[in-house]
């Protein structure tokens, strides 16, 4: 009763108003003197206490956006559909073919008739041969065939295509004198022929064109090096159709390729569109003999033809070296029979010498560009004559290999190098012939094709009866390069897709990266120039689709190597949570707790004050009062009751 | 027949070939031996390589390495000098004013300057893009060349150019074989075959002192050209220390006898030939004017001899090709061609002394050092100091008088931390301070601006020839880095370039008797060319104030922290109703002393003095503070775990 006695006792100021409830006034009463309020009890706390919590709510976003990162925001939905574009149909660029029959006899139901018959055999048969032929970079299958009969009788052409033939009727009298020349005559009074309609101007693809004439003589099968091929002598019409639908679809649409040679993403072409050619003489021992080259002249009278026509595949640019002191590191034996030193193939992935073969990434070559080495390896006289040799046994002719996107070495051997006793201290110095260079680039342009996946040099092929190619100057004929174009205008498109998409996952994946604003750029222009180079293969345009995919490849791939990606210094969400969390966790713990005490506070008084409101406290009053007297007073009930949530003032009235 | 003819020609292709179709290109190698003062042995090799200008030759090249054309072409090179050092020159016992010393003895780490053909506002992105690839190309870390606060472009001081000349230099660079193979691979023969094959690599990093140095010189960009297109100079200079092959040293007379030694007791190896590809290829021998004249004192007492080749006071192994005599100090050249041996045959020279000698090397008129004053982390001074080297006088000049005047040009850079007053130069002769207008001839001075460009300094003095030592201060101030900005050694120190130190009076050139004709040696006419005496001081290590790295994070914490403290008991009394909390109180311990009698009548007195005590603790006020501590304490307590488990 001590602590009773200590509290200020406001009973004593009114005792005669509440006689009943001498306890519980001193209990509830309120010590301020001055209890006249207006407002509603516990909302002052309760509002501080919310406006701190809802400032704090408020901030978040400032906070948040005061922390936040630069990104540029990327184009994400269509690097999306691009990449699911180009993955449910590789781009593909029409095409068109043509096949002239001359000196056919129309069947007894007319000339028109057959024409038409005959264009939908050869549609058939194409479809036939390239239905397993889903290839990236391959023709339209939507293409036309458009068939042109002429003989002594007559013109006729299907009415099925669209396109209008290149062959000009009434040629058929001229072909006599023609034929009397021989293949290349015969290309070039076609190509003269033919080729004057087949500009790059002409929308909706190339035309390829396969003439067949029917001769008083033996079958011969010519494939051009333009956009042609012809077939002259006894056929039957069977045969033809045959010959003609295999090198429409082998020949003019794969470009003439062995399957898997060379994967289509392993193209030989730099990141930028760059090529360097690269060729070093090394010469394995000077102190046997020292070996030159006149390479500038070789440079412009063999490399600027081929640079030129491959230009819209990739820029190329050439540099070369003589080494010295560069000895193979593969063994070769000595062969009695051959009275040669040999190295198999087997031999082949140890012959190239990283270690004394300084060959040496060009300074020259700027940031992404491919190297292909180009190597002519003469050997010293310990190892001379060096021949290489094929798995079966026979002596290569070229002498030399490749390794895909590396390069190629030929293996050229001094003339009269076993005669030449060695010499130790007064090395012979000698140049290379022009005619010994010559059959070297020869043989390295044949590599050059195979890198790109061409065949070495395309000879009789046995199988579809083909008599003879007709080789180009530059190395590339006409309807090469054109596969070539559609093949690599279809692959830079995928590796732009795949570039940009691995970038937009990337940059998802890593919420706070930077990103500048000249990726953002870059990308959209990437994706610019891949979106013109779909228009222009849809039109045809295999030139122009080319160049552009590249570009598209090349500032894809720059976006994704900018250098301010490969800083790995990110200002990473944990990093972000550790600096920010020693001040804001405990900080909100209080406001929370507080806030909701608060509340649960404020609904209690304004229950009681609810109660009060209804007359019943003192009903109330009364039964606490006998509940007290029996010692079962319940502490919460005693916690808000007597401490005050219920004002004096209600009670003193209804009281 | 038709195996006979190309064999033909072949064969007259080859007889009027071997200048001809390497067209102008050339490779001649050289490799200069020279005993030292202190028992010492200096090794030059010398690699020239020269190519036609491409305008006639075109860009295909035989022998010239296509990465230095490359390079001089992407980069319009005028000229440019990369040179990687280990060891410091000895500038007082290996000699200061001969063609050895001051061009080839380079400050340790790495220095690169290079003058371009470009736009004045495209050679700082030209010098970026250079450094980046010779870090590429010889292994090095010279891209830390590339950011503006560590290359400086000198205006008078360190050459004469128009502003196109960079330079920078990284004093702290270690040097080793990785940037050694990318340099022997510009030569032709690499280390194959000729001089270099005698380059045995722990042979030349055992030694005292290396410097691999590649000078590049270009006609290539407009000027009217007498010279060849592109002059590649590539030069290494060892200091070795010959293995004593006698123990007995012979001490009579006091003097401390030579060590003998040869090429193979130096380098472990013999020379077996020539590089085939070389147009020259030759060893020399010099002995310096000193020692030339010591040895003649020598002779004179001692001329019997026994050995084959005996020269005064020593043997050669080999007998020379002929002797070469320097036409104003009497120095002496021994050429030996290598041209005549080979596998079978090889060269081996050496040298074998008979008597004790004695000489001192050819210095420059002043000798110079730089060292740090001051302690602390706050402030100090960098002195430089110049010491006459006194008997060296005849190089000043005969006259002694008051008209004679040696200029002093001094080229200093210094980091942007390291924050020099200019105005507190002071400058000290013979110990006595002096007005700097009278001994400053000329001055030049660009402050370093913080984190874009260092403090250049650029001083000719002109001292009289009499003056014994010249003293230069300045005062600086330590800088302070940020954060990201400390090396991982931060307490290490910071190295400050060496400072270049030039006598532009003096030329340090040695010409040679003897025609032309028979001194078309590269390594001789280099020696002939009229250079200034040129030499480095030391590089200065420059304590900083380290920081504690973990302190921005625990300055975080320990802020928020109380932050937090704060707020929360703001708020804490701001929401408080202590009236309230008190009769609560009150309350309770009103319910408790009317439950308490009948617990209390069953404890014991002992019990019940312990709820006494209790009762009195729950009064109101105590029990108040008490909380408040104890939510401080688990408040700190949580901050302490969170910063040790996330911290």
């Amino acid at each position: 009763m001590a602590e009773i006695e200590e509290t200020p006792q406001p009973s004593t100021a009114e005792p005669h108003q509440t006689p009943q409830t001498p306890l519980l006034s001193g209990a509830i009463a309120d010590p301020n003197p001055n209890n006249t309020r207006s407002t509603k009890p516990g909302l002052k706390r309760l509002i501080m206490i919310s406006t701190v919590l809802i400032s704090f709510v408020l901030g978040l976003p400032f906070l948040l956006k005061s922390i936040e990162i630069y990104r540029s925001p990327l184009p994400f939905r269509d690097i999306e559909s691009l990449g699911d574009r180009l993955e449910s149909i590789p781009l593909r660029l029409p095409c068109r073919f043509q096949a002239v029959f001359l000196g056919f006899e129309g069947g007894s139901s007319g000339l028109l008739f057959d024409v038409e018959k005959l264009g939908f055999v050869i549609f058939d048969e194409m479809r036939e041969l390239s239905r397993n032929n889903g290839k990236c970079g391959g023709c339209d299958t939507n293409y036309t065939v458009s068939v042109t009969l002429e003989s002594g009788a007559g013109c006729v052409m299907n009415q099925g295509s669209a396109m209008p033939s290149l062959w000009q009727c009434g040629s058929y009298s001229e072909l006599d004198d023609r034929l009397k020349d021989d293949d290349e005559g015969i290309d070039e009074w076609l190509d003269s022929m033919l080729g004057r309609n087949n500009g790059d101007s002409v929308d909706g693809g190339k035309m390829y064109t396969v003439v067949v004439m029917n001769r008083d003589e033996e079958a011969r099968i010519v494939v051009g090096k333009h956009r042609h091929a012809w077939i002259r002598g006894r056929v039957g019409e069977k045969y033809a159709i045959d010959k003609v639908a295999n090198i429409f679809v082998k020949y003019f649409m794969n470009g003439g390729k062995e399957d898997a040679l060379v994967k289509g993403e392993f193209m030989p072409v730099g990141a930028d569109g760059r090529i360097v050619l690269s060729f070093s003489l090394l010469n394995a021992d000077p102190r046997h003999w020292i070996y030159n080259w006149d390479f500038k002249r070789i440079e412009e009278v063999k490399l600027f033809p081929i640079i030129k026509v491959l230009s819209s595949v990739a820029n190329i640019s050439v540099e070369s070296q003589v080494l010295y002191y560069t000895p193979k590191s593969s063994f070769s034996y000595w062969d009695e029979k051959l009275s040669s030193f040999i190295f198999s193939t087997k031999d082949l992935p140890f012959f190239v010498n990283s270690n004394e073969w300084h060959l040496d990434t060009s300074i020259a070559a700027g940031g992404r560009s491919k190297v292909l080495q180009f190597v002519v390896y003469i050997p010293s006289a310990e190892e001379c004559p060096l021949l290489l040799q094929l798995p079966n046994g026979e002596i290569s002719s070229t002498n030399g290999f490749i390794s895909p996107m590396w390069g190629g070495v030929v293996v050229w051997n001094p003339p009269g190098c076993s005669k030449n006793s060695k010499n130790e201290h007064h090395p012979i110095s000698n140049t290379l012939s022009p005619q010994d260079l010559q059959k070297v680039l020869e043989v390295f342009t044949g590599q050059l094709r195979q890198l790109f996946g061409l065949k070495s040099s395309n000879q009789y092929d046995s199988h579809t009866g083909i008599f003879s190619f007709l080789g180009s100057e530059s190395g590339f004929t006409e309807w090469e390069l054109d596969a070539l174009l559609r093949q690599h205008a279809c692959f830079n498109l995928i590796s732009c897709a795949s570039t940009l998409g691995s970038l937009s996952r990337l940059v998802q994946s890593l919420p706070r990266m930077i990103i500048m604003d000249e990726i953002g750029k870059q990308v959209m222009l990437s994706l610019q120039a891949a979106n013109l180079a779909e228009n222009n293969a849809s039109l045809g345009i295999y030139e122009a689709s080319t160049v552009s995919s590249k570009q598209a490849r090349a500032l894809a791939e720059d976006a994704f190597f900018h250098p301010s990606i490969m800083s790995i210094s990110y200002y990473s969400f944990e990093h972000c949570f550790a600096i920010y969390t020693p001040f804001f966790l405990p900080v909100l713990l209080h406001v929370v707790l507080a806030a909701v005490k608060e509340c649960k506070r404020y609904k209690k008084s304004t229950l009681s004050t609810w109660l009060g409101g209804h007359k019943q406290s003192r009903i109330v009053v009364t039964l606490m009062l006998t509940q007290y007297r029996h010692g079962k007073i319940p502490q919460e009930i005693n916690f808000y009751y007597g401490v005050g949530c219920l004002p004096a003032s209600d009670i003193v009235t209804y009281g | 027949m038709g195996n006979v003819r190309p064999v033909l020609i072949v064969a007259l292709v080859a007889l009027g070939c071997f200048n001809l179709c390497y067209g102008g290109e050339e490779f001649s190698e050289e490799l200069l031996l020279r005993p030292l003062p202190d028992r010492k042995v200096l090794a030059h090799f010398h690699f020239e390589s020269t190519t036609p200008p491409t305008k006639d030759y075109g860009h295909h090249h035989h022998l010239f390495p296509k990465a230095i054309y490359q390079l001089v072409h992407k980069f319009r090179i005028c000229e440019l000098e990369l040179s990687f050092t280990q060891g410091r020159w000895n500038y007082e016992r290996w000699g200061g004013s001969d063609p050895i010393s001051s061009s080839n003895a380079k400050p340790p780490g790495v220095e690169l300057w290079a003058i371009f053909d470009v736009p004045l506002d495209h050679v700082d992105a030209t010098w970026k893009n250079l450094t980046h690839t010779l870090s590429g190309l010889f292994c090095a870390s010279i891209n830390f060349l590339e950011s503006t606060t560590a290359y400086s472009t000198p205006a008078w001081a360190f050459q004469k150019s128009s502003g196109s000349l960079r330079y920078g230099a990284l004093p702290r660079e270690a040097v080793c074989t990785e940037n050694l193979t990318p340099w022997l691979k510009l030569l032709p023969c690499r280390d194959k075959s000729g001089l270099a094959s005698i380059l045995d690599r722990p042979a030349i990093y055992r030694g005292f002192y290396h410097s691999q140095r590649l000078r590049i010189t270009s006609n290539e960009f407009g000027s009217e050209g007498i010279e060849p297109g592109i002059d590649l100079e590539q030069t290494l200079t060892i200091v070795v220390q010959p293995d004593d092959q006698r123990t007995s040293m012979s001490y009579s007379s006091g003097k401390i006898q030579q060590p003998d030694w040869s090429i193979s007791s130096i380098f472990g190896r013999k020379i077996s030939g020539t590089c085939v590809l070389a147009r020259s290829s030759s060893v020399f021998l010099e002995l310096e004017s000193t020692l030339v004249s010591e040895l003649n004192k020598v002779g004179v007492d001692n001329a019997a001899s026994d050995g084959d080749i005996t020269f005064p006071g020593f043997e050669l192994s080999v007998a020379p090709v002929r002797v070469i005599k320097e036409r104003r100090s009497s120095s002496v050249l021994f050429e030996f061609s290598v041209d005549k041996y080979h596998d079978d045959n090889p060269l081996d020279i050496g040298v074998k002394w008979k008597h004790p000698v004695v000489w001192s090397c050819v210095q420059a008129p002043f000798q110079a050092n730089r060292f740090l004053l001051g302690s602390g982390n706050e402030r100090g001074s960098i002195v430089i100091s110049l010491r006459s080297t006194v008997s060296q006088r005849i190089f000043v000049g005969d006259e002694f008088g008051d008209g004679c005047e040696v200029q002093v040009v001094i080229f200093q850079v210094v980091p942007w931390y390291v924050k020099i007053y200019f105005h507190t130069i002071q400058v000290f002769l013979d110990g006595q301070l002096e007005l700097t207008s009278a001994v400053i001839e000329k001055i030049q001075v660009s402050p370093s601006e913080d984190r874009v460009s260092p403090g250049v300094m650029e001083v000719a003095l002109r001292l009289p020839c009499s003056t014994m030592s010249a003293v230069i201060t300045v005062n600086f101030d330590k800088g302070f880095l940020h954060i990201d900005e400390y090396p991982p050694d931060a307490n290490q120190g910071y190295d400050i370039p060496s400072a270049v130190v030039r006598f532009p009076d003096i030329q340090a050139s040695s010409h040679y008797l003897g025609d032309n004709s028979s001194l078309d040696s590269p390594i001789l006419s280099k020696f002939q060319e009229n250079n200034p005496v040129l030499s480095y001081t030391e590089v200065l290590l420059v304590p900083l104030a380290t920081p504690d790295f973990s302190m921005p994070y625990n300055v975080i914490t320990i802020t928020c922290t109380v932050f937090a403290l704060y707020f929360g008991s703001l708020l804490n009394a701001l929401r408080r109703r202590v009236g309230e909390e008190e009769r609560l109180l009150k309350q309770k311990a009103a319910g408790k002393t009317a439950l308490l009698p009948l617990i209390l009548s069953k404890l014991s007195s002992k019990l019940r003095v312990r709820s006494h005590e209790s009762h009195k603790s729950a009064s109101p006020s105590p029990l108040l503070s008490n909380k408040l501590i104890m939510k401080a304490i688990l408040l700190a307590g949580l901050a302490v775990a969170w910063h040790f488990y996330f911290g």
